[in-house]
């Protein structure tokens, strides 16, 4: 039990056109629940219902492609088009049984694209240099293609409100296209979405603008952004990326584009040392990760990477020294830059499962809320354990980054057998995300 | 003038319109836990649409242990049924039969998932193929997968389906029990023939027994095995004479059709026969470089360029050798026994299948690709012609492609565009699981 005051965790967060009963949101996570053109299956409902029953506030979806061509990985559900709105329907309504509300994430993965499917051999970016993690290929945008994907986003958003959904989040973090145009490090166009701070924002601002004159102004409209590339983290050689300062005055213009809200991630890439910050499971990897082995260019160096000692040993170390011991909060300075120079409400992401922690990261003015994924995977009901007094779960989250490895071939779920009784609870406990299945009696 | 591919064949308890089956063929379109979805409903019934005789459900797992791939409809527990029920009534719809086949993987699974790291088999050895280790089956574990067997049958039959197909063959847990290239034991499960038998004679006597006497029951089963067609240090396995006599003993145990296929393993040269798609091995079959034990061997074979020529050389036949390769096969077994004879292998040729027919090589015939390619078939045949514009390739990239991607026709020659191709592979998904109301 803890002494400190976490009350303030349970106290309702206002944004400009939403009200969220508490301030924990369940992050964006995604597994492959759903069909491979998009269309979504009774077991993402039966997911994030899971979150809905534990006490967050706002379930912030899985990422959810605008554009088929915009895919991270097949089965996760999309909203590219007027046919997937009766999912998201049944989702919202579903979530919203429980007092939990619930926000969209519109995404566009860009060049960096797990397992791009057969649809499109490449994915579009900013630049046609390919992805340097896998080495997947990609081609440069037209003006054309920007303008038609501005249009997608701004449909995007308003399925989401058709279905009912409290809000939409735009996905504009974590190396995927919208980071693909904001960092220096990656985007080199010479026309007027490259080169200058204000040249390579204005596809961030577009969609925003798109967006906003779409839903109209009494909808919430939230923006996730990678605060700082960080990307010398992952590739000493890497040229520079986004600043803290360059990112301080891109949310400024996004909030006088129509922004409500600021979700703080960083990092240039998927998945990259600082997010998720933790362990590399060298093992798991190997087993459940081999599209990097088989997707992308950089296939025999991958394979050495990952199964090949010494090659996977000092991998490995380089990979966890980033976030070593500073996991939970990783971004809060971050966020509080931004929170500063902002007015709208800031939210933080980054390994939270501990009250205290969060009630003082709150009570300093980092940020107004948190978002977690991973510490709700391991514990879902963890609002709950908070409220009955606890400070941390008795079995928190390890941040060993098993469950996300596992979600390409796996079922998404807690795979630190360490946590659990018997490897036997762990996976009854990853199978129940089928209960109930689509067909009963 | 009557044709004998529109006669209507008569089994022991089933009557089925005409002679053509649409073998079994997976395709990952359900829940990772063997929950059915949507997509499995519309899939199958593609087929009975365009009015196939009866269809033979996709691999369809037994128990927990036994399932070959995640995210194929299993029917291990009753939770099952309800799934199983409205995919029969889909079919039901439009004439056609179903009957569902009941597998387990035994130590050949293509992606083990993560409940069970090795497979039962009648061995301690690995896979050879993909390198997936296995545990040897106690006799007290065989006996719970005989029982598992009984309680599927009785579902399918709850579920009001119209019979079901004992999967023997190509190289799942019965063929390494049968095979004399695989099976290693000496107890009562091994060594002589009518041991290797046992356990799939076992299964059947089970099954009987659960379901009754006026239910389907079918067997399938590789004739020929040709264990060294691939991997050439293998012994030969059971061959032809041996595989009529177990059809003999499985008719005394009460089985009311054999279906004919070959091969030890699957995939093997002879079935299904056809082209080795290098690519889409190498693109989509990465399970078999990161599951098992030969990953290094598997990244070689697959990903560098001599090797894997030499590797496709000894695999593929060509298109000529390929439509009723185990017509022999089948003739040899049907003469032997008294129940109807089914044959699969690449059909997609009316004469071919009239004359099989007529001159009583078998008594229908069984088609996956070739359906995969033209589900239309019996209309293109009914309308008097002897073979599809577009016939079926057998370049195999439906199957290599099925891991990763929706199950579907890959071979872009046969479509206008590859446009073309991605829209008819994506159709599956039409209905969606939540539609508009």
């Amino acid at each position: 039990m803890t002494t400190v005051d976490t009350s303030t965790i349970f106290e309702p967060l206002r944004f400009r056109a939403l009200e969220v009963k508490n301030r924990v949101f369940r992050s964006s996570l995604a597994g492959r629940f759903n069909n491979y053109d998009g269309t979504g299956n009774q077991a993402h409902v039966n997911w994030d219902l899971k979150f809905a029953r534990g006490g967050v506030g706002a379930i912030i979806s899985s990422n959810a492609p605008v554009h088929p061509r915009g895919l991270i990985v097949p089965n996760y559900a999309h909203i590219d088009r007027d046919e997937t709105v009766p999912f998201w329907r049944e989702v919202v309504r579903r979530v919203h049984e429980h007092d939990c509300r619930y926000l969209v994430q519109l995404a566009f993965s860009g060049r960096q694209r797990d397992l791009g499917g057969i649809q499109f051999d490449k994915g579009w970016s900013s630049t046609d240099k390919p992805e340097p993690i896998h080495g997947l290929r990609c081609e440069r945008m037209t003006v054309e293609d920007i303008r038609e994907l501005v249009r997608c986003f701004a449909d995007g958003a308003r399925r989401a409100r058709e279905a009912g959904a409290d809000g939409v989040e735009v996905h504009g973090c974590n190396g995927y296209l919208i980071t693909q145009f904001l960092s220096p490090a990656v985007n080199n166009r010479k026309d007027d979405y490259g080169g200058s701070l204000g040249n390579r924002a204005r596809f961030a601002l577009d969609v925003v603008r798109a967006i906003r004159a779409e839903v109209g102004d009494d909808y919430h409209l939230q923006f996730k952004i990678t605060a700082v590339d960080y990307g010398k983290d992952l590739f000493p050689w890497s040229a520079r990326g986004t600043t803290i300062e360059e990112s301080v005055q891109v949310c400024k213009w996004l909030e006088e584009a129509g922004i409500d809200a600021f979700h703080v991630s960083s990092g240039n890439s998927f998945p990259h040392p600082r997010n998720p910050a933790g362990d590399f499971p060298i093992q798991d990897v190997v087993r459940g990760y081999d599209t990097m082995i088989s997707s992308g260019k950089h296939t025999f160096r991958n394979y050495l990477l990952f199964r090949v000692w010494p090659f996977n040993r000092v991998f490995k170390w380089a990979w966890e020294r980033t976030s070593r011991g500073r996991v939970e909060g990783i971004n809060l300075a971050d966020a509080r830059a931004i929170k500063e120079a902002v007015s709208v409400p800031v939210l933080c992401t980054g390994g939270f499962q501990t009250a205290s922690l969060i009630a003082a990261a709150i009570a300093r003015g980092d940020c107004d809320g948190v978002t977690i994924a991973r510490p709700l995977i391991a514990n879902p009901n963890l609002v709950e354990l908070w409220r009955a007094g606890h400070d941390r779960p008795q079995r928190p989250c390890t941040y060993s980054n098993k469950c996300l490895i596992n979600q390409l071939e796996n079922p998404l779920g807690c795979y630190d057998e360490s946590r659990f009784d018997s490897r036997d609870d762990m996976v009854r406990e990853i199978l129940s995300v089928y209960e109930p299945p689509q067909f009963v009696q | 003038m009557s044709d004998a591919i529109f006669e209507p064949l008569r089994f022991k308890n089933l009557e089925v319109a005409n002679r053509v089956f649409r073998s079994s063929i997976a395709g990952r379109f359900d829940g990772w836990d063997g929950s059915g979805q949507q997509a499995r409903i519309n899939w199958e019934a593609r087929f009975a649409r365009v009015g196939v005789g009866a269809i033979i459900s996709a691999w369809c797992g037994v128990d927990r242990r036994g399932l070959i791939v995640p995210g194929y409809a299993s029917i291990e527990h009753d939770g099952r049924v309800p799934f199983w029920r409205e995919l029969g009534e889909r079919v039901h719809e439009h004439g056609s039969k179903f009957i569902l086949q009941l597998a387990h993987a035994g130590r050949q699974r293509d992606i083990p998932g993560i409940e069970f790291r090795r497979g039962l088999s009648s061995t301690g050895k690995a896979d050879p193929l993909h390198g997936f280790e296995a545990e040897r089956a106690t006799p007290a574990q065989l006996d719970e997968i005989v029982g598992a067997f009984a309680r599927a049958a009785r579902r399918a039959r709850e579920a009001e389906l119209d019979g079901i197909e004992i999967h023997g063959a190509n190289g799942y847990l019965f063929t390494q029990f049968l095979s004399s290239a695989i099976n290693d034991r000496t107890d009562e499960y091994g060594g002589a023939l009518l041991n290797r038998a046992r356990l799939l004679l076992e299964v059947v006597r089970g099954v009987r027994a659960s379901v009754g006497d006026d239910f389907h029951v079918q067997v399938k089963i590789s004739a020929t095995e040709r264990a060294d067609a691939f991997l050439f240090w293998l012994r030969r396995g059971n061959t032809t004479a041996d595989s009529v006599q177990v059809c003999q003993w499985l008719e005394e145990a009460g089985a009311d059709a054999i279906h004919v296929s070959a091969g030890s393993t699957f995939p093997h040269p002879l079935n299904p026969a056809g082209g080795m798609p290098l690519r889409e091995v190498r693109d989509n079959y990465d399970g078999l470089i990161s599951s098992g034990i030969h990953a290094f061997r598997n990244y070689l074979l697959y990903r560098t360029p001599l090797v894997n020529r030499l590797m496709q050389r000894r695999w593929e036949r060509s298109e000529d050798e390929v439509e009723g390769a185990n017509l022999p096969d089948a003739r040899a077994i049907k003469e032997a026994v008294s129940i109807p004879v089914l044959c699969t292998g690449g059909f997609q040729t009316a004469s071919v299948v009239r004359d099989a027919l007529s001159s009583g090589l078998c008594d229908a015939v069984t088609i996956a690709r070739s359906l995969v390619a033209n589900p239309d078939l019996l209309d293109v045949w009914r309308a008097g012609h002897d073979r599809p514009e577009r016939p079926c390739s057998y370049c195999n990239k439906c199957l290599f492609n099925l891991l990763e991607n929706p199950l579907a026709c890959y071979d872009e020659r046969r479509f206008d565009s590859r446009e073309a191709m991605i829209a008819a592979a994506y159709a599956v998904f039409d209905p969606p699981p939540y539609g508009p109301g």
